[in-house]
């Protein structure tokens, strides 16, 4: 009797397991992975939507193949605005009341600053796309990852650039008052100067529109060349009030934002932007993996754009390997993706991305500075040109670094 | 800064003395029975330009205070800055080129042009309505879209001064419905709380029209081509063009001022309208029943003016104007639904430093807020600070204003 009682106890108790176990996987159905992109002014909203959309289009691929641990992925966007009160407020409501995995994307670097903290403090990993600050990863915080290249080796590639470039002694850099603009501008001056190269810095705040005074200011500087740090719509209307003034793109060797590689804008914002130089993150065209080729047939076919932006690819990147960190780890806990992304190496858009170096293997031991802490280590930085009005920015010749050079240079000054 | 203590020891001694003018003036005229309310203005001014050496004389002799009293010390406190800035850093461009000084003034006046006759629809709404509209950056960010619409999308190769007819229409036919719809309570009874009432009725139009054109237009930034190009010309000849020389998207006057194509269509269209609208006023029977109305309603009611239709003129035409502004801009700036936001917050500033409800107030206020823009950009030291002040600019010209002269400098005292 007795132990009949105890049997069917047993047999109930393992049923009530059974149930609630059930019960527990399907509430974490489906699996909600963050997303943070400026939609809004003074944000980058350009940059904001085609992130939006390139993260849209992963979670779809990611649904289409039958989810993560066999639940559906839910794509939760949020606008950070570009304003790191904001992102940080973003980044709180995604974790305490979307319940995220992961968090993805991320444009503005005064935003990625911000929100670390908070997924710090929650212990929720994050995959930055478009936040360049050396100091977001420098910060070595275990929950952050970065697949967009450090702004001090982006910074490198400008004066690099520079110093191969004829008769220019001396450079002025318009760059924006954010934790992105003020720090890329002292490491490009610090670059320049290595390379011989004076600079002086003009700085502006985010979504300036009337440029007129300063650029007044560059031109009475006589620079042999311009490098524009400002992003989104106040580089294009620096760029195109600057040609108007005589100090543009066709005057002297001009660097313009990467905005401007969404090349129907930047024709319609700039039209007098023909032989800009503008900087690329990610694998040119020609070394396009399968995966590049994929995405952009989708993106193209999604947004109607002729080419997805570096920062589509980005944002598209951070969400698949969010994706496949997940699977690797079997489970959404937030310590076991942190432990898989540590470990992870994923063949996407931008090439093969790791993470060297971290817990296991700090960068101090190997010689390398903080800022290489979860870092994605080589994300390629090709510059292109634009050399005929109109042009395609898939068509425009790389023309640095030699690597991936596909065509020379017009200097216009020459 | 060469010489940034005795600067600042200058600019110091004028806010002391200045603000011992403005405090103690109109005490002395109180006690003398005499006028006080250009007193704290006039008295502020003669403080800062002339010390106690300008203050014991006025306290003293106390003459009645006419506009020279207010216009000639101004004159002299601005000269005494001018001095100190000189004393202060002999070496700044400000004041080694008489070039570059030219050319930030000339920019100066030509968008405080544009700046003045979008002020002037504000305070138009004002003078008649006693509404403060919140939705009139709106109107200037419509006015600009309806153009690059008008020219780009749905008739393209239109006449660009029909699409900124085409976005007048549009602007006024909005001001005009809305008024009808949202106003008109306010007087007849049907509202209780008037004042603030129109405030949020405003602001509601403003989110409303903001968002709307978001979500038609997207939030891509565009911009329309140039209206005209200049003729390519060199004065008085090809080897030596010192008095003219300009290309499609420049003019260069004097080897010394350049002005970008946009921005001298865009004032002489201004300036255009301007004297239209001083004709529409002073001329017309509709213009006088406004400035009667703007007297005096209720004489104006006696005398057979319908105040309905008047009120409905006044918002219409105000918002007009500011959809005009914006139509002439769109060829200079990139636009978002967003962009109206930064003219709009200069608008007030202008409308407060002019008066609120003074037309003349109005324009000579925008050209005092485009100066003042103007030269701090071009001569503050620092080129690192000069444009991430320009919004300061403006919070200062309202703040002095405020303190010292409450009405404007054309205001009329309720």
């Amino acid at each position: 009797m007795k132990e009949r009682l105890l049997g069917m106890l047993g047999i109930a108790a393992g049923v009530a397991i059974a149930f609630s176990a059930s019960g527990a996987l399907a509430a974490k159905c489906p699996i909600k992975i963050g997303g943070m992109a400026p939609l809004s002014a003074p944000g980058a909203v350009t940059g904001g939507e085609a992130m939006r959309d390139a993260m849209t289009i992963a979670a779809d691929e990611i649904n289409a193949k039958g989810g993560l641990l066999g639940c559906q992925v839910k794509l939760v966007v949020v606008d950070t605005e570009g304003l790191p009160e904001r992102g940080a407020a973003v980044m709180q409501k995604l974790i305490d009341q979307d319940n995220v995995a992961a968090v993805g994307g991320g444009y503005h670097s005064s935003v990625g600053i911000a929100s670390e903290q908070v997924a710090h403090e929650k212990g929720v990993p994050v995959v930055f796309a478009e936040t360049w600050n050396d100091q977001i990863t420098a910060s070595k915080l275990p929950e952050i990852f970065r697949i967009a290249p450090l702004s001090s080796e982006a910074s490198a590639v400008y004066s690099k650039f520079a110093a191969t470039v004829p008769g220019v002694k001396k450079v002025v850099i318009v760059t924006e008052n954010t934790d992105y603009g003020i720090p890329a501008a002292q490491e490009t001056a610090a670059g320049l100067k290595k390379a011989g190269i004076g600079s002086v810095t003009f700085s502006v705040d985010i979504g300036t529109q009337d440029f007129s005074g300063i650029i007044q200011r560059v031109k009475a500087e006589h620079p042999d060349m311009i490098i524009t740090l400002t992003t989104g719509e106040a580089s294009l209307n620096f760029e195109e009030q600057a040609a108007e003034n005589g100090t543009g793109p066709g005057d002297l060797p001009f660097f313009c934002d990467q905005i401007g590689l969404e090349s129907k804008l930047f024709w319609t914002n700039v039209p007098d932007g023909n032989y800009c130089f503008l900087s690329r993150v990610g694998l040119p065209p020609a070394h396009y993996t399968a995966v590049s080729k994929s995405f952009l047939k989708r993106y193209v076919a999604r947004t109607g754009k002729r080419v997805p932006e570096s920062y589509a690819f980005e944002a598209y990147d951070s969400i698949m390997i969010i994706a496949k960190a997940i699977a690797d780890a079997g489970s959404t806990d937030h310590g076991a993706i942190i432990s898989a992304l540590e470990h992870i190496s994923y063949d996407g858009a931008l090439g093969t991305i790791t993470f060297p170096y971290g817990r296991n293997n700090p960068p101090a031991a190997n010689g390398k500075e903080d800022k290489w802490w979860h870092q994605f280590p080589e994300p390629a930085i090709t510059v292109v040109q634009y050399q005929k009005k109109g042009q395609d920015s898939t068509n425009a010749p790389v023309v640095y670094p030699p690597k991936y050079k596909t065509g020379d240079a017009v200097f216009v000054n020459q | 800064m060469d010489n940034s203590g005795l600067f600042w020891s200058i600019v110091l001694w004028m806010i002391v003395w200045g603000a011992v003018g403005g405090v103690v003036t109109p005490r002395v005229y109180l006690r003398k029975d005499l006028a006080t309310s250009d007193a704290k203005l006039a008295g502020a001014f003669v403080g800062a330009a002339g010390g106690p050496f300008g203050l014991v004389p006025l306290w003293h002799w106390a003459p009645v205070l006419r506009g020279r009293w207010t216009l000639w010390p101004a004159v002299a406190a601005v000269g005494l800055l001018v001095v100190a800035f000189d004393l202060g850093d002999p070496s700044n461009l400000c004041v080694t080129s008489g070039a570059f000084v030219a050319s930030q003034l000339t920019n100066g006046l030509i968008m405080g042009t544009i700046y003045g006759l979008m002020a002037l629809g504000l305070t138009l709404i004002f003078s008649i309505l006693r509404v403060v509209s919140f939705a009139h950056g709106e109107f200037y960010m419509i006015g600009g879209m309806v153009v690059y619409y008008t020219t780009a999308v749905w008739l393209p190769g239109a006449p660009p001064l029909l699409a900124v007819a085409v976005a007048c229409a549009v602007t006024f036919a909005i001001g005009a419905v809305f008024e009808r719809l949202f106003l008109r309570p306010m007087y007849s009874g049907g509202v209780e709380r008037p004042i603030e009432y129109a405030i949020l009725v405003t602001f509601g139009l403003a989110f409303f029209l903001q968002y709307t054109v978001q979500a038609l237009a997207g939030a891509s930034p565009v911009k329309a081509h140039r209206f005209f190009d200049f003729p390519r010309l060199r004065l008085p000849g090809a080897h030596d063009p010192w008095l003219l020389k300009s290309s499609a998207a420049n003019l260069t006057l004097f080897d010394t001022v350049s002005i970008s194509n946009p921005r001298f269509t865009a004032a002489l269209i201004s300036i255009a309208t301007l004297l239209a609208l001083l004709y529409f006023l002073y001329r017309t029977w509709p213009g006088k029943a406004l400035r009667a109305v703007s007297q005096d309603q209720q004489a104006a009611a006696v005398a057979g003016i319908d105040p309905d239709r008047m009120n409905m003129l006044a918002f219409a035409l105000g918002g007009m104007l500011a959809g005009l502004s914006g139509a002439t801009l769109v060829q200079a700036f990139s636009w978002l639904p967003q962009v109206g936001m930064l003219p709009a917050l200069r608008s007030f500033v202008i409308v407060v430093l002019g008066g609120l409800g003074s037309l003349p107030g109005a324009f000579l206020g925008g050209l005092i807020v485009g100066l003042v823009e103007a030269a701090g950009t071009g001569c503050i030291p620092d080129p690192q600070r000069a444009a991430s002040y320009i919004p300061a600019y403006g919070m200062i010209i309202l703040t002095l204003t405020l303190l010292l002269k409450p009405t404007g400098l054309f205001g009329r005292a309720e």
